[in-house]
């Protein structure tokens, strides 16, 4: 892919040359690049995503400003 | 022309609405031109529960009403002008769960039957949502069949909206302090229909006559929906048709073509659409289709079906709610197929100057005027084909006024909040902490729902484009659904480059990082049932406080028009979530019921509703809000970053 390079202004320095947005057009040539669920291949796979993954449901332990010892 | 244009910001919409003129079809703007909103009913100041009246009981206008005068204003029975505006305020709310819970309860009654292998033609796709539920709901996995699980939980979810006590099964997914206070309110509810009927009897002549209860009925009868019906449609229909990940699609009447069979799915539930998907590829079917002349099928959504079918398979939108009509009008469509809500019965009177079927499929919705053909899921391909060879046969009848117009925007859609949770952290450690992470920088100002509907009371799509590009010209992260959402994809903002175009630097940085666009489609308007996991999902992941109420977070539904639009502004405000309505205001008649919801539902539920029909100003409400909760956070100012040495941390202890 070929980079994009846009002028800003800096401190100290008059302009200088930084690396422009570099994402790609919205338009993904293989329809089922974004079908990410299908990369998970067995009931294990799938249960331990759910563990790690959506472990804010289903994690063995208490996460984020939730974690305490006596559960509600 | 300024008239014209005053009637929608959509060049598509405006051609269409030329040519209705021309070609002397009524359509919806039409008719809101003469038929007046009643000032009376649209401020809530209107009972007409029983045959005494009805009694209106709107206060007097350009004057200031004694203290005689307000003890007089009430209806025949005596019921206050409070008691009248929040009972219909309630009835609303009943009305829009009862159509999202009789939706989810079809869903899981058909869950149960693809389970048991008698809706041929349909499966589980998404073992992954499967398990996901199984675990939620605490069914037995081990090394039973998918079938046997899909059984159990299905029975579940049936048995939810019959359930006389408890409480719902999913209020269990909502963060631990907020399950907590609606236990406190006494809001958590007990099933689904129960919720409705109570609500229903509460209602009625000579019963709850307490505008503050009589809202808290509201509010219970609304969490039925959003963390009941609502939710089980959405679960149930990622497991028959796969969760929702990104895709590439295009949204407007454009999509139509002048050299196919144009057929569009209309309405809500996807069971029927997702077999119509199947069967117009069947070449059985294309081999028909072009034996009439056609060069093949072309199947297009409107409204939420098309959302289920855009999110799942990537078939284009051919419209939002007020373009329904201007479909028909192009004259390049064969068959408008619809089932429940939303469904104007105005289309069989546009299809009248043309030559497009109106076929019903629902036993549960149906038109005078329309061809009925009723959609059974035990026969679902042979009832798809049917009705796709309608279609086809009426091909020869299209007769040589055609104009469909060129109008059609590349989107992106496909946000689940499992797929945000996948994007946002990949495959081995999916997260919010991201979003969290920028939100506390700074980078993310906040996040804000635009949802709900179409209206002709105002310019079709410009309240929401106005509002939805100054929050994200603000560095508010835009998440969407229903009509809304076709809006914003229309005008090009569900495009990873909208980031660097309308958005703010610091969203404009996290979306390029992530490779998002800045409004994210979640899908039907039952899915803002996702919305309420991914607020879940950034209170659990911490640093943002431990309820939804503490999130910088907000909603709106700036061109609303249904009772189900309530009821979700309603399941929002219950969820600790702050939500702004445009258009109008249902208890506007009555200060003291508005300022209850808009006031004192901010102490009781931490979220509370907003009346503000200017866009921008409504999306300036949504960043205040937002920047007060950052406020509380301590996350509203940049700290000075100091490297502690070992003294330092010496004086912590």
């Amino acid at each position: 892919m070929k980079y994009k390079v846009k002028t800003r202004k800096s401190p100290g320095r008059e302009t200088v040359e930084v690396l422009g947005e570099t994402f790609e057009q919205g338009k993904p040539e293989d329809k089922d690049m974004g079908r990410w669920r299908q990369k998970l291949g067995s009931r294990g796979d799938r249960l331990k995503y759910l563990e790690t993954g959506e472990r804010y449901w289903f994690g063995k332990e208490w996460y984020g400003s939730e974690k305490r010892k006596i559960p509600a | 022309m300024a008239e014209k244009e005053a009637k929608s910001i959509d060049q598509a919409t405006l051609e269409m609405l030329e040519k209705a003129a021309q070609d002397g079809a009524r359509v919806v703007f039409e008719r809101a031109e003469t038929t007046r909103p009643c000032p009376i009913g649209a401020d809530g100041m209107c009972c007409s529960l029983c045959a005494m009246g009805p009694c209106r009981v709107q206060p007097p206008k350009g004057k200031e009403e004694t203290l005689e005068e307000r003890r007089k204003r009430v209806g025949v029975c005596g019921a206050t002008p409070e008691t009248i505006s929040a009972r219909n305020f309630v009835r609303k709310a009943a009305a829009g769960t009862a159509s999202h819970g009789d939706h989810g309860r079809v869903m899981a009654k058909f869950f149960l039957a693809v389970a048991k292998g008698e809706a041929p033609g349909y499966e589980i796709k998404d073992e992954q949502k499967l398990l996901q539920l199984a675990l939620d709901l605490g069914v037995t996995i081990g090394d039973r069949s998918n079938e046997e699980v899909a059984i159990d939980i299905a029975n579940l979810l049936v048995k939810e909206f019959g359930k006389q006590e408890g409480e719902l099964l999913f209020l269990k997914r909502a963060p631990l302090k907020r399950q907590e206070l609606w236990r406190k309110q006494g809001v958590a509810p007990r099933g689904i229909d129960i919720e409705v009927a109570e609500s229903m009897h509460r209602t009625h002549m000579g019963t709850d006559q307490d505008y503050q209860d009589l809202l808290k009925n509201a509010v219970k009868v609304s969490l039925a929906d959003g963390w009941g019906g609502s939710m089980i449609a959405t679960e149930v229909q990622d497991i028959i048709f796969g969760t929702p990940a990104p895709l590439l699609s295009q949204i407007n009447l454009g999509v139509l073509k002048d050299d196919e069979v144009n057929i569009i799915i209309h309405g809500h539930e996807p069971q029927l659409a997702e077999m119509m998907a199947v069967a117009a590829q069947s070449p059985d079917m294309i081999a028909y289709a072009k034996s009439k002349g056609a060069k093949g099928i072309n199947l297009a959504g409107m409204c939420c079906t098309a959302n289920e079918m855009l999110m799942r398979h990537g078939v284009p939108i051919a419209g939002n709610f007020l373009q329904q009509e201007l479909a028909i009008v192009t004259g390049a469509l064969e068959a408008m197929v619809v089932d429940v809500q939303c469904i104007m019965q105005g289309l069989v009177d546009t299809a009248r100057c043309y030559h497009t079927k109106v076929i019903t499929t629902d036993p549960r919705a149906k038109i005078q005027g329309a061809t009925h053909m009723e959609f059974h899921e035990h026969e679902a391909l042979e009832s798809a084909k049917a009705i796709i060879k309608m279609a086809v046969d009426n091909f020869v009848n299209r007769g040589k006024n055609v104009r469909i117009p060129k109008q059609k925007t590349d989107m992106i859609a496909g946000f689940s909040h499992e797929t945000i949770n996948y994007l946002l952290g990949g495959l081995f450690r999916a997260s919010y902490r991201p979003l969290n992470d920028n939100i506390i920088n700074g980078r993310i100002r906040g996040v804000a729902a635009v949802v709900g509907c179409n209206n002709p009371r105002v310019t079709h799509d410009s309240g929401n484009l106005a509002m939805v590009k100054e929050l994200i010209k603000n560095d508010v992260l835009v998440l969407q659904t229903g009509c809304m959402a076709m809006a914003s994809a229309k005008a090009g903002l569900m495009l990873p480059e909208a980031a660097v175009q309308f958005a703010g630097d610091g969203l404009a940085s996290v979306c390029e990082a992530v490779g998002i666009p800045p409004v994210l489609h979640m899908g039907a308007c039952i899915d803002n049932s996702r919305i309420l996991m991914s607020a879940t999902a950034m209170v659990k992941d911490g640093g943002l406080g431990d309820d939804i109420s503490d999130l910088p977070v907000a909603a709106a539904a700036p061109e609303w028009m249904s009772e189900k639009a309530i009821t979700i502004g309603q399941y929002a405000v219950a969820s600790g979530i702050f939500t702004v309505f445009g258009v109008n205001w249902p208890t506007i008649g009555s200060k003291e019921v508005t300022d209850f919801m808009f006031k004192d539902f901010e102490e009781i539920y931490g979220g509370m509703w907003a009346f503000e029909p200017d866009p921008v100003k409504a999306a300036h409400l949504m960043i205040a809000h937002i920047d007060k909760k950052r406020k509380a956070l301590g996350i509203d100012k940049a700290r000075e970053r100091v490297l502690y040495d070992m003294a330092m941390r010496r004086e912590l202890v």
